[in-house]
């Protein structure tokens, strides 16, 4: 059986982000990593293939051809084989597109038999696509997942919010989404890293994929961003300071401005 | 007494025979190790060095009766030597003497003299180990086994100690009788007078009135009292290899001679470099790597066969034990409880008792080591520690690995040259390198190395923000200046001195006075990486060569020559370590910078006024003192800019080459050290204890853990980088000046 994990290669959300003409985030910067919430999913899917006998694990991503360096990590981590779909069609997709693609990535895989995703991007961060692709592919879809466990060929997760605990069981397929809440992502050795550098990474088009051109990139995008404005930078607040009552008309008259 | 000669020849063959067959197992067992190129060769500057060191004692760093008496024991060991083939004539002639010089006056003398001498050596030793060591193997109270002979094998150090006073008993006793018995026969008794026997003429004096059969008699059973005694030491040390208090006779003349730095200073600065199949690794040619290749040390053969020296010539001294920051604070690390760990696991995995020994046999290891390993908490979790394979975890207990600073305290005093921070990093490269199993705070800062170029993960963009409010431009290469030629320094910040705040300030002091003096520098700026120091010493080789040869690279293409850091890490690895990968660059440390810029009047200082002069203590960095030998110039720097106002520069308990570390080196500032009592907060007491009210040190990481320590103390010193305290007498210069210049005219106002 084949595990698949989908990977994003994002920007260094701690450098500057940038956006080109048309609203869309630049994505050849030269910090792009693979997004850290994925690196939990990576963790999870190795972890599966121990848990499942006979299962192989395959890192997938979406993206330029600098995305290969999202996937190379997730090898050296110690995923078997690793696929890009690289397309300049594919450009400017949203997440309708984005699931459309991956399902049909995962579809291509006749043993696929698990997908495994971060809890969302560290960019766009909508939290969509797991269960998008799951609706797709008519998979159950066990989403945020805080702990996993496996027993036989059903999957059960636990997903903790500030309520509580839910524990919810699906048998295989399945789509899973995991916090990083899991178990911390793996460092790995100088001899993983050696083995990462002699596995190559397969590339895939539209094409390849049998998705038609007209579902995915800029133009069939189903929201259009009209405008991007950064945040205000944080100004220092006031500090008045008396020991009479003696700024209380300051104090009064800077909340009746902040107010209005 | 013919009998008595057969007896003693008899008995010798054995001792011989025993002591040669352990020879040869310690030498096959060395040869198992891995390559340790370099090491035997040059033969003539390395046996001039080996012979300057031993006979200057030059390792001996402290302790000066310790010293002087293990000086004299080692003489009268070699001297005393020829007079063993004597006794065996004189078992049956008490006349017998050794041929050519052994009626030879000056001959006598030295061996009267250094009989004298060793003998008053070893009971000096003898009383310093009764005073330090611990008669209760489990003690109550935490201080109490802190002794430096804590873990060593007890009897075997005072059989070996017993054995070098009963020998020399011997021989003074003879030489007494052999004395008394010339003078009864006034044929030979020129032979016998005072300038034969300058020293024992009065010991032959008391047994003069024994009848001359008598004495004849006691000289033969002195002599073979001396036999006996010597050719069971050589028996018992010959069955015991790991017997090491003995050993290092022996082997720490190979290991001196096998020292890793030529010049007689210890394994310090530069890291070794981390060999794969005996070649140093490099990072730019990993495509030629086998396959299966591991890295670093995993098991006891990857050792250089130098370390499997180290190990077997250590003669359980625990100068090192005694000044380990982690000991000393109550983790499982001791230098020598870890060579000695690490030399039993070589003997009995490597040594002919291997193939015998069933792997559930009994430890390898002393009653007093295992006692001291277990509690500490250091014991591997092989209680018999006789299987080949893995060394961390079944040999050596990882809390032992991580625990380590660096600091290289144990290196300096170590008198065999033992190379423990090579070992210990060694080891640390198999585990990051071949096993990933490290602290997990590692993972977190290596990655932030490989994907930010610095431990914090800092964005590169505020590596300027210390820039800001200072008035004025701190040129930027390839802003502000086209290439490094335009300017004397390039100011490489470090990622401390770039983002953390404390640093900070004294990257900015540093940047103000090169400023005020005059002097001309740039900045890398964002382009700015870390050295790779904190990869390097964590393991982690790979990433500390990414880094590495990035910034070599860089600094190649910008024409960098002169260096200048506030960090005593990046100065290490700037400066030593980057030679490895074939880049030299000039590095100087602000604290010499600043030092020669006041020398030669460029900095004009003026002391605290006598009021507000406080004492201060300075505590030396591990990476600029004991790693880069520099203890001079920031003390020198602090009596110019301090001391003339009447502050006290006053010295802790611990400092130069004993100094003790903050806690931060290693790849320790990462982590968090969970076992025993912070070192910072132990180091401060230290400074707190001197009265001092400013603790001035050199160095980012000193800054920022012992800045940590004072500020849950409430009667800690302040922590200043002696920067600071520089830039403080220069303002305080610069005021006198503008409090001269409006004094002198007053009138201006009124005009």
């Amino acid at each position: 059986m084949r595990i698949i994990v989908a990977v994003k290669y994002v920007p260094d959300t701690a450098e500057e982000i940038g956006f080109d003409a048309d609203h869309r985030l630049v994505r050849d910067a030269d910090s792009g990593l693979l997004s850290e919430l994925d690196e939990y999913a990576v963790e999870q899917a190795l972890r599966l293939r121990d848990q499942l006998p006979d299962s192989t694990v395959t890192a997938v991503a979406i993206g330029p051809d600098d995305a290969t360096a999202a996937l190379r990590k997730a090898l050296q981590m110690g995923a078997d084989d690793a696929t890009l779909i690289v397309d300049d069609q594919v450009a400017g997709s949203d997440v309708f597109a984005t699931a459309g693609l991956l399902a049909a990535a995962v579809q291509s895989f006749s043993d696929a038999g698990a997908l495994v995703c971060g809890m969302a991007s560290t960019d766009a961060g909508t939290s969509a696509v797991p269960v998008l692709v799951a609706a797709r592919l008519g998979w159950a879809g066990l989403t945020h997942a805080s702990t996993i466990s496996v027993a036989g060929q059903e999957i059960t997760i636990g997903r903790t919010d500030e309520t509580g605990t839910r524990t919810a069981t699906a048998g295989l397929p399945v789509v899973l989404s995991v916090t990083d809440q899991t178990d911390e992502p793996r460092y790995p050795s100088f001899k993983d890293v050696l083995a990462a550098k002699r596995k190559k990474i397969a590339e895939l088009d539209v094409d390849d994929l049998d998705v038609d051109p007209a579902t995915v990139g800029a133009a069939a995008a189903r929201v259009q961003v009209g405008a991007i404005a950064r945040n205000p930078d944080r100004v220092a607040g006031r500090t008045l300071t008396d020991t009479d009552g003696s700024t209380a008309g300051e104090l009064v008259a800077f909340l009746a401005e902040t107010v209005h | 007494m013919m009998v008595v000669l057969v007896v003693a020849v008899v008995y010798s063959v054995i001792g011989v025979w025993l002591f040669a067959r352990g020879a040869v197992r310690l030498i096959v067992q060395v040869r198992k190790g891995s390559p340790s190129p370099g090491r035997l060769l040059p033969v003539g500057r390395r046996i001039g060095a080996t012979i300057t060191e031993i006979l200057s004692h030059r390792r001996f760093t402290t302790r000066p009766v310790a010293k002087v008496a293990h000086w004299c024991v080692m003489v009268s060991f070699v001297l005393l030597v020829p007079t063993l083939a004597a006794a065996y004539a004189q078992i049956v002639d008490a006349h017998a003497e050794l041929p050519i010089v052994g009626g030879w006056a000056p001959w006598q003398w030295a061996v009267e003299l250094f009989s004298w001498a060793g003998l008053a050596g070893i009971i000096a030793l003898i009383i310093i180990r009764l005073r330090f060591s611990e008669h209760d193997p489990e003690p109550a109270a935490a201080q109490d086994w802190r002794s430096r002979f804590y873990g060593s094998t007890r009897w075997q150090a005072w059989f070996v100690e017993a054995v070098i006073a009963a020998v020399i008993l011997c021989v003074l006793a003879m030489t007494a009788c052999r004395n008394a018995l010339l003078r009864q026969d006034p044929a030979t008794a020129a032979a016998g007078s005072w300038v034969h026997f300058p020293t024992t003429y009065w010991l032959g004096s008391m047994v003069m009135s024994q009848p001359g059969h008598v004495l004849e008699l006691s000289v033969g059973w002195f002599a073979f009292a001396k036999i006996m005694i010597s050719m069971t030491w050589m028996g018992v040390v010959g069955a015991g290899i790991t017997m090491s208090v003995a050993w290092h006779r022996f082997l720490s003349i190979l290991n001196v001679y096998a020292r890793r730095e030529l010049d007689g200073t210890p394994a310090l600065g530069a890291a070794a470099p981390m060999l794969v199949d005996g070649k140093p690794f490099d990072i730019r040619q990993i495509d030629d790597l086998a396959a299966d290749a591991t890295f670093g040390v995993n098991t006891i053969t990857d050792f250089g066969w130098k370390g499997l020296l180290d190990f077997a010539s250590c003669s359980e001294c625990g100068r090192c034990q005694d000044v380990c920051p982690a000991w000393n604070t109550g983790k499982p690390l001791s230098p020598k409880l870890f060579t000695l760990a690490l030399r039993d696991h070589a003997a009995a995995t490597l040594g002919p008792a291997a193939s015998k020994t069933p792997a559930t046999a009994v430890s390898p290891h002393s009653d007093d080591l295992l006692t001291a390993l277990a509690r500490a908490g250091a014991a591997g979790s092989d209680d018999s520690a006789n299987r080949g394979g893995q060394l961390i975890g079944p040999v050596i207990n990882p809390e032992v690995l991580w625990a380590c600073t660096t600091c290289g305290a144990c290196t300096v005093q170590c008198p065999v040259d033992i190379e423990h921070v090579d070992h210990i990093l060694d080891l640390r490269r198999g585990q990051v390198m071949t096993s990933a199993q490290f602290p997990e705070e590692f993972g977190g800062m290596f990655s932030n190395l490989e994907q930010r170029a610095n431990p914090w993960g800092q964005p590169a963009r505020k590596r300027l923000d210390w820039t800001r409010g200072l008035d004025f431009t701190v040129p930027v290469v390839g802003r502000d200046v086209a290439d490094l030629s335009q300017v004397d320094y390039l100011f490489y910040v470090g990622c401390a001195g770039a983002f953390d705040e404390r640093a900070g300030k004294t990257t900015r002091a540093v940047a103000e006075l090169l400023h005020t003096a005059g002097v001309t520098f740039a900045i890398l700026g964002k382009a700015e990486s870390c050295c790779g120091d904190p990869a390097r010493r964590a393991g982690n080789e790979a990433t500390y060569q990414e880094l590495a040869v990035a910034n070599i690279e860089q600094l190649h293409q910008l024409g960098a020559d002169k260096i200048l850091v506030t960090c005593p890490h990046c100065l290490n690895t700037l400066s030593n370590e980057y030679a490895q990968l074939g880049a030299h660059f000039n590095l100087v440390h602000h604290t010499q910078l600043l030092n020669r810029l006041v020398r030669e009047h460029r900095l004009e200082l003026a002391p605290p006024d006598p009021g507000e002069a406080a004492p201060i203590t300075y505590h030396d960095p591990c990476y600029l003192g004991r790693h880069n030998g520099e203890y001079e110039a920031p003390r020198e720097l602090l009596g110019a800019a301090v001391v003339p106002g009447g502050a006290d520069l006053l010295e802790m308990a611990h400092s130069g080459p004993t100094s003790m570390c903050c806690g931060g080196g290693g790849g320790r500032m990462w982590t968090e050290e969970k076992i025993g009592t912070r070192i910072n907060t132990t180091r401060m007491g230290e400074a707190t204890a001197t009265g001092a009210t400013t603790l001035a040190t050199g160095c980012p990481y000193c800054s920022i853990m012992l800045g940590d320590a004072a500020s849950s103390d409430e009667a800690a010193p302040e922590v200043r980088d002696v920067a600071l305290m520089v830039l403080d007498s220069v303002h305080r210069a610069q005021n006198k000046h503008l409090a001269a210049a409006s004094a002198a005219t007053p009138s201006t106002d009124t005009d």
